[in-house]
């Protein structure tokens, strides 16, 4: 084993200066604006795809940096301790999308599709949430039928980040009941999208319905074959559970330095915060939970990839590291009392962002339902 | 025509050093980067590279594992095609003309026709050796540049004055430049480049293998201790009324600080 768990190899630490650098001089400065303004930049989501960052996980010959899931837990570590928002439009498009896209596309369609994705040119997600089904994704109720050379797509989906500016999505659909992978673009007829759903935090991405109403979809699109949507969902949970959970590891990093650089200059009856009790409890016991979710995130990414599954480490990782986020930004928010509520700040942003990551990507409860079942499973009566 | 660049691997800006209690040395309590400076002499070689299709060097005096992965992770990932790396143990006490010396051989064994260099390196702010490298080559220098052309062996370079002048010098190559803020932007490392820089060609020669001996490079002037300026004095606190204070600082600064 490596001693590093963090950096396991010179390529992680490579990754994480050149994420960490690019993140301190261009998200950080955007960070408030797009908050408040509720868009994405694209501009900047541009300039992550001229990195190559938007293909981390994609193999080098194919046009990526051929890295592992963590790497993509260093890019989303990195990335949220200045702008979660921003973060989950990476995410919706490097992971949901341009991961799960090329692991079940075929040749054609990945050349069709993948030089633009990787450099940013389109931005894309993926559609699986629907109005009446979210955790419970078999519910849905989204359809396509064969006609000639085409499926004609009718459905709903609903909170899928990315829908404004998106081009292309990866959406699951019904085909004769069984669960089915399509690519949709703006050039589908019949494919449309809502206006921008308003939410309260991550705000640096946008979120919005995805609507086919007998869209044509050509047969081209479809991705593997006719039911094997389940088989591609569930490969890439695993990754997105993953990267949510660096996310909120972010937030919470970034908090704990916020807190403790606070507690150092704020000065109350004459002496600093940090020599307080009640806030060195906010302190010490942020840090600690924070290390403990970064150790669980990280030592679970080592065994996370297309061909190792790992639904209890990645189940287990968000459970635990999504609360640590919010926990951690709450307790950076009452560190700093009134300032940490205001605007002027970042932590009040991040701290209405890390809400996002007990709900998205599977809820708390949804990774408890996941855990108690797996965990039986792997212990027979 | 090849293009060298000098890169010299510091602490960085935000990092903190401290003397050692002996002040025999500094600690540096932070990461270490290519300095600020040779960011722009590196974007400027890159530049000259993508206009003449040339080869890119780099160049550099000592290093462990730390500056050898930054070289790699920055100067060779940018597009630099070598790193030199001159590692030798009679480099430890070496002062600046020792530096030059070290620089100005490797960069003729290689046959460079232009360097670049950071006006200044941002832990010792010598800023000597630059000029001296190019007075050991014998070419042509020019200081803090802010905007460069080059146009076969020719090359125009516009420098940045104090109170906003700027002059033009023109000159023939071989040359050594040394970038200024405002030069250029430098540019992030791409991913899979960063990755493919790992695969580079990076040499460590000693001074033998540039026909230097350890005494070509002995220090003429040795730093003798590494320690922290003074303490500032603590401030003072006017107390009392307006018109008490107002009287009182007057009478500190005609009295005490003399410059009323």
């Amino acid at each position: 084993m490596n001693a590093d768990l963090f950096d396991p190899t010179d390529d992680h630490r490579s990754l994480r200066e050149l994420v960490a650098d690019f993140t301190r001089n261009e998200v950080e400065p955007q960070a408030a604006k797009h908050d408040e303004l509720g868009v994405l930049n694209v501009e900047l989501f541009r300039k992550i795809g001229e990195l190559g960052l938007l293909g981390v996980t994609v193999p080098a010959d194919d046009g990526g940096a051929g890295m592992d899931a963590v790497a993509a837990v260093i890019v989303h570590h990195e990335l949220s301790k200045s702008d979660p928002g921003f973060c989950l439009a990476y995410l919706a498009h490097a992971m949901l999308f341009v991961n799960n896209f090329y692991h079940c596309s075929n040749e054609e369609q990945r050349a069709r599709v993948m030089p633009k994705v990787l450099s940013g040119e389109w931005v894309a997600g993926m559609g699986m949430t629907e109005p009446g089904a979210g955790t419970d994704v078999l519910g849905m109720t989204t359809t396509a039928v064969k006609d000639g050379d085409h499926y004609v797509m009718n459905g709903t989906k609903t909170y899928i980040t990315n829908g404004c500016e998106g081009f292309c999505f990866l959406v699951y659909a019904k085909v004769e009941g069984r669960v089915t992978s399509f690519l949709v673009d703006r050039d589908c007829p019949g494919f449309s999208t809502s206006q921008h759903i308003d939410k309260l935090g991550m705000r640096g991405s946008t979120m919005s319905e995805l609507i086919f109403d007998d869209c044509r979809v050509p047969a081209a699109n479809l991705l593997g074959d006719e039911g094997q949507g389940i088989t591609h969902m569930m490969r890439n949970l695993e990754l997105e559970r993953l990267t949510l959970a660096a996310m909120s590891v972010g937030i919470a990093d970034r908090c704990v330095d916020i807190m403790v650089r606070h507690a150092q200059e704020r000065k109350t009856f004459g002496k600093p915060l940090l020599e307080y009790g009640q806030i060195q409890r906010y302190i010490a016991d942020s840090y600690a939970a924070t290390e403990a979710a970064k150790s669980l995130v990280y030592n679970v990414a080592r065994s996370v990839g297309p061909e190792h599954r790992n639904r209890i480490g990645t189940d287990a990782a968000k459970l635990f590291a999504a609360p640590v986020g919010k926990q951690v930004a709450d307790a950076a928010m009452q560190v700093m009392g009134g300032a940490g509520y205001c605007r002027e700040y970042p932590v009040e942003r991040l701290w209405r962002d890390a809400k996002l990551l007990e709900i998205g990507g599977g809820t708390l409860e949804a990774h408890q339902k996941n855990l108690a079942r797996d965990l039986a499973r792997a212990r027979p009566l | 025509m090849k293009v060298g660049l000098c890169a010299k691997v510091t602490a960085d800006t935000d990092a903190r050093l401290k003397a050692s209690a002996d002040g025999s040395s500094f600690e540096v309590n932070g990461k270490v980067v290519v300095g600020p400076y040779d960011a722009f002499a590196v974007e400027e070689a890159i530049k000259t590279k993508e206009k003449f299709k040339c080869e890119v060097v780099s160049f550099t005096v000592g290093g462990g594992d730390d500056v050898v992965a930054q070289l790699r992770g920055t100067v060779l990932a940018l597009g630099a095609d070598k790193a030199v790396v001159v590692s030798d143990p009679a480099l430890a006490g070496t002062d600046s003309l020792g530096v030059a010396r070290t620089l100005a051989a490797a960069i003729k064994k290689e046959g460079c026709d232009v360097v670049f260099c950071g006006k200044q390196a941002i832990d010792d702010d010598n800023v000597q050796v630059p000029a001296m490298v190019a007075e050991l080559l014998g070419w042509a220098q020019v200081s803090r540049i802010v905007e460069l052309e080059i146009e076969g062996t020719d090359f125009k370079a516009t420098r940045s004055m104090d109170g906003g002048v700027r002059e033009v010098v023109a000159g023939s190559l071989p040359a050594v430049f040394t970038a200024e803020r405002g030069l250029n932007t430098p540019r992030y490392p791409k991913l899979p480049a960063v990755i493919a820089a790992k695969k580079k060609p990076l040499e460590t020669p000693d001074l033998a293998a540039l026909g230097l001996s350890g005494g070509d490079v002995a220090a003429k002037a040795v730093t003798t201790a590494y320690g922290a300026p003074p303490e500032r004095p603590k401030g003072r606190k006017l107390e009392g009324d307006v018109d008490t204070m107002v009287s009182e600082l007057v009478r500190l600064l005609r009295e005490e600080v003399k410059v009323l």
